[in-house]
């Protein structure tokens, strides 16, 4: 174990750093849950890929830097401490792109990873529909073969930037008559498509963050699918690892939060009471625990292992987190934390990542399917019923 | 930046626990329990494994390994939950010891001759001193009062408590690990209890915290083991988080036991016990929790994202 950072890591710190202090946005984006923020953060998505730091992992090829897991969590570090905006592209790079780089063809990476790290085609998920929520091998939506096509019906739902992203992934049943995980497909699909309507959703915070989406024969292209026909559950549960692993939740980012909750607690420190001091101590103890663990993960698949169903344990773990940073700073604020805009004129960051952060425990599979799955496949539990 | 455990101690480890497994299970306890006499087989094991002397310099026949290294073989300890007096001596006193400069005793300590306990002014209580005068919670555990004028040294205090965060751990794990094979016999309505998702849920609760209190630990160890000034903060964190892990896992095993778990019968409550013990030991967790909140909130410790390891 070696818990110093070397020269080179050192030196891409100050890298990053000095970048990101040059180009981050000194004003506040508009959330990109509305249509005027979406598109600024495109706008820092371009231009983020601009000094090519649109993913910093990936091969060069493919517009990133090749670099390891440490270098990733310095870089995700310096980002959040910049208070650099959210990634509008992070269902791209984070899901899709680690997805078709396991399974795509030649010709799938070529076609679509350069555009993702250029932040050129923002990418939306759609996987959940009305009936198949936690049971997502409930899906519905069809896609029939025709030719050198499929063609799509059905329904999605709940999908995250759906309202303005530009192309969607997602599952359907490709066999007909077939049931659960088998003979499902993994398609992308454009959702400008004819026969796409988007119908936005407004979520708890008012905007209309994610979408339902309708397809009413949509022609797709049969190059367009990720692996074999019938093998989109295998395919799925590697992105939905993706999701719950490592790569969607930094933990530069809670460490970022646990830092302003600190600084919350300093300015508030006359009212707040002993209890409420100890819970946020303790936070800030649980962001360390996290970032120690992600290192301590990132060095074991950097030395060729793997992360499996551990990944539960992290989702839990960070969703219940943020939830609990944010909750502790709303009782910080007190009378103000119901302020949509505080006196001194900022947005309540509070207010709005408590309302973000009760989503957590809920997607990326609910923190109840993670349970049990930790439960069944990492302590070996039998499995009853349902779950 | 490598935050891998070291595979010599990894192997250790594995080694120490295979051989806790075979020559020191619940009937050991049972036996020590009921008033029968120490097995010295089982010390003489330790020792042939070079336990006594894990810290001891290789020059005065030790294996000279390091504190990381220490805190795996102490997590063992707990997972046995050990009736054996190595922890305070092998692994508190020796490094100790070697920061004062005094290296006579240590030869005699790594040939598991000599057994060193120190007291320290917040551990008014030593463990498994001579001529047990107080009775602790945990049956297994002899605790005699410290001599009066006993040091307040910082850096014995933070062995103290890194050994026993350690200890604790291991004690966490077996607990779960208890109730985990409970779960999976005990029936009741036609299936096994462990089927039911609000035991499955509390126990995945106790996987996570502890997947959370392991890289704490070895950072803490780490700490020591580079002399960063930060150490008594991550000491202190790793205890701290400890205490709570093992105070959830214990209250979650006797639930999941029902009844059973409320017996002296089962062997859990060996483990329960010692976990109570250790929570209050070497500081306890308000104590190390003012440690925490000075540092942190003091500004003696940066804060944020850039300063996870520096
Ligand atoms: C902010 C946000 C963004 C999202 N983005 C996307 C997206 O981009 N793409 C996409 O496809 N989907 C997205 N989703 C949907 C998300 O994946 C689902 O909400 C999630 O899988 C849970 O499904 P559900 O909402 O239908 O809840 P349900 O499955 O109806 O569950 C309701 C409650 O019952 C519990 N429950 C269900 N089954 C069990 C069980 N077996 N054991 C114990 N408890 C159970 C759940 O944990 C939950 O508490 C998003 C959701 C949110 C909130």
């Amino acid at each position: 174990m070696d818990l110093a950072y070397t020269p080179r890591q050192q030196a891409f710190r100050q890298e990053v750093r000095e970048w990101l202090a040059a180009h981050v946005p000194a004003e506040r984006l508009v959330t990109l849950e509305r249509k005027e923020g979406f598109d600024q953060h495109v706008a820092w998505e371009r231009e983020l890929a601009s000094g090519n730091w649109g993913m910093v992992t990936w091969p060069s090829e493919y517009g990133g830097r090749g670099l390891d897991l440490i270098e990733w969590l310095i870089f995700e570090e310096e980002y959040w401490a910049a208070g650099a905006p959210l990634r509008a592209n992070q269902n791209g790079i984070f899901l899709l792109g680690p997805t078709i780089m396991e399974f795509g063809s030649d010709e799938q990476k070529a076609r679509f990873l350069p555009p993702m790290a250029r932040g050129e085609v923002i990418w939306a998920q759609a996987w959940s529909e009305p009936g198949a929520g936690s049971d997502m091998a409930a899906i519905k939506a069809t896609a029939r073969r025709d030719g050198d096509h499929y063609v799509i019906n059905g329904q999605k739902t709940w999908s995250s930037r759906a309202s303005f992203a530009d192309w969607g992934f997602g599952l359907f049943r490709t066999e007909e008559g077939s049931r659960r995980h088998k003979g499902l497909s993994f398609l992308l699909f454009d959702l400008e498509a004819p026969g796409i309507t988007r119908r936005p959703i407004r979520q708890l915070h008012g905007d209309p963050g994610f979408a339902e989406l309708f397809f009413d024969e949509v022609r797709v292209p049969a190059e367009n699918r990720i692996a074999g026909e019938g093998e989109g559950w295998k395919v799925a549960m590697a992105t939905a690892g993706f999701e719950r692993g490592l790569m969607l939740r930094s933990p530069g980012r809670f460490q970022a939060t646990a830092a302003r909750l600190m600084a919350l607690l300093r300015e508030t420190a006359e009212r707040a009471s002993p209890g409420l001091r100890e819970d946020v101590v303790r936070l800030w103890m649980n962001a360390q625990a996290y970032a120690y663990n992600t290192y301590q993960v990132a060095a074991r698949i950097m030395a060729g292992g793997s992360i499996g169903a551990e990944a539960s344990l992290n989702k839990i773990f960070w969703s219940e987190l943020d939830r609990a940073m944010h909750r502790a700073a709303m009782h910080l604020l007190g009378p103000a934390a119901e302020l949509r805009t505080l006196p001194d004129g900022r947005a309540n960051e509070w207010l709005e990542g408590y309302i973000f952060s009760l989503s957590g425990p809920i997607y990326a599979g609910s923190n109840e399917i993670q349970r049990n799955i930790t439960a069944e496949r990492l302590l070996g539990l039998p499995r009853v019923g349902a779950g | 930046m490598d935050f891998r455990l070291p595979p010599e101690s990894v192997e250790l480890a594995e080694a120490v626990r295979e051989y806790l497994a075979g020559t020191h299970g619940s009937d050991v306890l049972r036996r020590l329990d009921a008033g029968g006499n120490r097995d010295l087989r089982i010390w003489q094991g330790l020792v042939e494994m070079g336990l006594t002397g894990l810290l001891v310099p290789e020059s005065h026949g030790g294996l000279g390994m390091r504190l990381l290294g220490g805190a795996l073989i102490a997590r063992e300890c707990g997972r046995a939950c050990l009736a054996e007096p190595l922890v305070d001596t092998a692994l508190v006193a020796v490094p100790w010891l070697i920061a004062r400069g005094e290296t006579g005793d240590l030869a005699a300590i790594a040939a598991g001759e000599k057994l060193v306990a120190l007291p320290h002014t917040i551990n008014p209580w030593v463990a498994d001193g001579e001529g047990a005068e107080l009775a602790s919670v945990d049956p297994l555990r002899n605790l005699v009062a410290a001599p009066e004028g006993a040091g307040d040294d910082p850096l014995l205090l933070d062995l103290g408590a890194l050994t026993s965060a350690a200890q604790l751990v291991g004690l966490s794990e077996a607990m779960l690990d208890q109730a985990v094979a409970y779960a999976q016999v005990r029936e009741q309505f036609g299936h096994a209890i462990g089927g039911f998702q609000a035991i499955k849920h509390k126990l995945a609760d106790v996987a996570v915290a502890l997947e959370f209190v392991r890289p704490v630990l070895w950072r803490a160890a780490q700490a020591m083991d580079d002399g960063l000034a930060s150490a008594p903060l991550h000491v202190s964190h790793a205890k701290y988080a400890a205490t709570d892990a093992a105070y959830l896992a214990a209250e979650s095993a006797i639930q999941i036991h029902g009844a059973m778990g409320y017996t002296y019968e089962v062997d859990l409550h060996f483990w329960m016990k010692r976990t109570w013990a250790l929570s209050g030991a070497w500081g306890d967790r308000n104590f190390h929790y003012r440690r925490i909140e000075d540092a942190a909130l003091g500004g003696a410790h940066p804060l944020g994202p850039q300063h996870t390891f520096a």
